[in-house]
């Protein structure tokens, strides 16, 4: 596939949340407000795209060449924990103001599955190095369009009359639910 | 002891033990899951060239693989061209059987697809979609034929059918298995496909 | 810590704490993997696999963890569960694998399982970690059934791949399809909150 066709893809057909069900905790649990939803999807799609490259590396250099692939589950984990721990320490150093927009977001970050997602859909799908970035990439501007959307709706959704039991979580599933319904209209985009 | 040796050694002997554990679950699993795939790919190829049950690879580029389909004489009965390409939703790989000499198609079967359920996933229904593909020429493009036919016998030998609300898909699958006859195609007169006459052992 | 009798440590995991209607863990796979029953039930049961043998592991080992570094001991401990479950699936049941893609090697983070290693099995005894893992298991696969079945009946018109809606139906589609699992999540989310205001009103 041409390299604009998996961005494309990677935002709006199968989006990760809307599609491929990736990160449904923070997309649920950091849409309440809008500019902490826009902070949330700029950490992860920096954290992605590292995350692309880091995990191609392994899975290139070190897993497949061994014959290792057994270990492919333990070592993703294990390096997207300390990845985040690493991004975390670096951006502390190099600028605090970044720091101050994502820092409280980046340790929730290790237990996203879009994260780990992310990693085993680029092995699965046999990415080379520039495919697997731009799929990182894309897959990260998916996440944040998807959350951002979500928290505008629902701080209008703060002022609905919602019925009592569908409050907070059920109403959110059903909003993202019409919102999978929307972007299912964009497949069919590339051919 | 020191905590942080403590730490380094429950760490070191943690990760010891679940390599050497995955190690022997690595080894366990490894000979049925070549299998698995294996018998995957061989079970299409002889669903898609008839009376074959035995095959060899002859040719392998990136998105396209050949394979010939031989009878219990060794005698190469046809062959089978896997390809891929993006179909409404995502890639679609399928497979065909044709003649040795590549004039024929005997029939085509999905392998790998995640068009729309109810839609475009009935490129997977023998019913609605691959009975057309049966017995179809191939010296030279195929076509699509809008709107859809009912029964195969209305098609030309050189027409295959479209699915209701799914023409995007049943595109797609025409594209990819004219974009590949053209390759292997190509492939043959370059002399890189070493087969076409019968009875190569 | 107070303990519970040990039944209402199991059934905590199936009502009052189930994982997927009460403490929203374990989404992704949730709503993922739920489009027929078969898938549902396969996903159910590799996660009571990993979590019941987690829960083993650390509730044997918590001793001998410094605190420190007990979430990353944690994870590789379920990694290599995860890694088991998968490539067993991969070995023996290739079909059930293929559909659920890379749903399985994604339990290893579920927050479900590393939640309850962190608030429960690391705290407690063997046994009665084995117990709550055993409960939220439950809860965790009723949740799948429940789901699976309604989308598999209305999206599909079928049971475990046998046809029970008669030919009058036709198949939602939008069931099997990612929408169809927010919904239908999100409307039992609230069918499971009235049961319960309903039933407190009644006491």
């Amino acid at each position: 596939m041409e390299l604009l066709a998996i961005f494309i893809t990677a935002i709006f057909i199968k989006n990760f949340v809307l599609f491929y069900f990736l990160g449904i905790c923070p997309f649920l649990g950091v849409s309440k407000k809008l500019d902490a939803a826009f902070s949330m999807g700029l950490a992860v799609t920096f954290v992605m795209t590292i995350t692309a490259v880091v995990s191609w590396m392994i899975n290139h250099w070190v897993l497949l060449p061994y014959n290792l692939e057994y270990l492919q589950i333990v070592s993703f984990i294990l390096v997207i924990a300390s990845l985040v721990q690493l991004v975390e320490m670096f951006i502390r150093k190099i600028s605090p103001p970044l720091y101050q927009a994502l820092g409280i977001y980046l340790p929730l970050i290790t237990t996203n599955c879009a994260i780990m997602g992310l990693a085993l859909l680029a092995a699965l799908k046999n990415y080379n190095f520039i495919e697997t970035v731009i799929f990182g990439v894309g897959s990260g501007i998916g996440f944040t369009l998807a959350i951002i959307l979500m928290a505008g709706i629902r701080e209008h959704l703060d002022l609905a009359d919602v019925p009592g039991p569908l409050k907070g979580a059920g109403i959110a599933l059903i909003v993202a639910g019409i919102m999978a319904l929307a972007f299912s209209g964009f497949s069919g985009m590339i051919k | 002891m020191k905590l942080s040796q403590r730490m380094i050694l429950v760490l070191t002997t943690v990760g010891l033990l679940s390599g050497c554990f995955l190690a022997g679950v690595g080894l366990l699993t490894e000979k049925p899951i070549q299998m698995n795939k294996q018998k995957e790919i061989r079970e299409a190829i002889f669903e898609v060239v008839p009376q074959s049950n035995s095959t060899q690879k002859l040719l392998q580029e990136e998105e396209l693989s050949v394979y010939a389909g031989m009878d219990k004489n060794n005698k190469i009965r046809g062959l089978a061209v896997k390809s891929e390409g993006v179909g409404f939703q995502d890639k679609i790989t399928l497979m065909y059987g044709t003649d040795p000499s590549l004039t024929r198609i005997f029939s085509l079967t999905i392998l790998e697809q995640s068009e729309t359920p109810g839609l475009g996933a009935k490129i997977t229904s023998e019913k609605e979609f691959l009975r057309f593909w049966q017995n179809k020429d191939c010296t030279q493009k195929l076509s699509l034929q809008k709107p859809p036919v009912s029964s195969p016998e209305k098609l030309s030998s050189s027409e295959v059918n479209t699915i209701t609300g799914a023409t995007i898909s049943s595109r797609s699958v025409l594209n990819i298995v004219n974009q590949s006859l053209k390759e292997v195609k190509q492939l043959r007169e370059k002399g890189k496909l070493l087969s076409g006459e019968p009875n190569a052992n | 810590m107070p303990t519970k009798p040990i039944g209402q440590e199991f059934l905590k995991g199936v009502w009052s704490e189930n994982p997927i209607f009460r403490q929203l863990l374990g989404m992704c796979p949730t709503l993922a993997v739920t489009n027929a029953v078969v898938n549902g039930f396969a996903m159910g049961m590799a996660t009571t696999f990993v979590l019941l043998f987690s829960s083993l592991v650390v509730s044997s080992i918590k001793n001998l963890i410094p605190k420190q570094v007990r979430i990353a001991s944690y994870i590789v401990v379920i990694a290599t569960f995860v890694t088991m479950a998968d490539r067993f699936l991969q070995a023996f049941f290739p079909a059930i694998s293929d559909n659920l893609g890379p749903y399985v090697p994604l339990i290893v983070v579920n927050c479900l399982i590393l939640g309850r290693q962190e608030a429960f099995s690391s705290r407690n005894t063997v046994g009665r970690s084995l117990v709550d893992a055993l409960g939220m298991s439950s809860g965790f696969v009723l949740g799948l059934l429940v789901l699976s079945s309604i989308r598999e009946i209305l999206g599909s018109g079928t049971f475990l791949g046998t046809q029970v809606m008669g030919d009058w139906f036709k198949p939602w589609t939008i069931m099997v399809l990612p929408p169809g699992a927010f919904i239908t999540l999100g409307i039992l989310l609230g069918l499971v909150i009235l049961i319960e205001q309903k039933s407190k009103s009644r006491r």
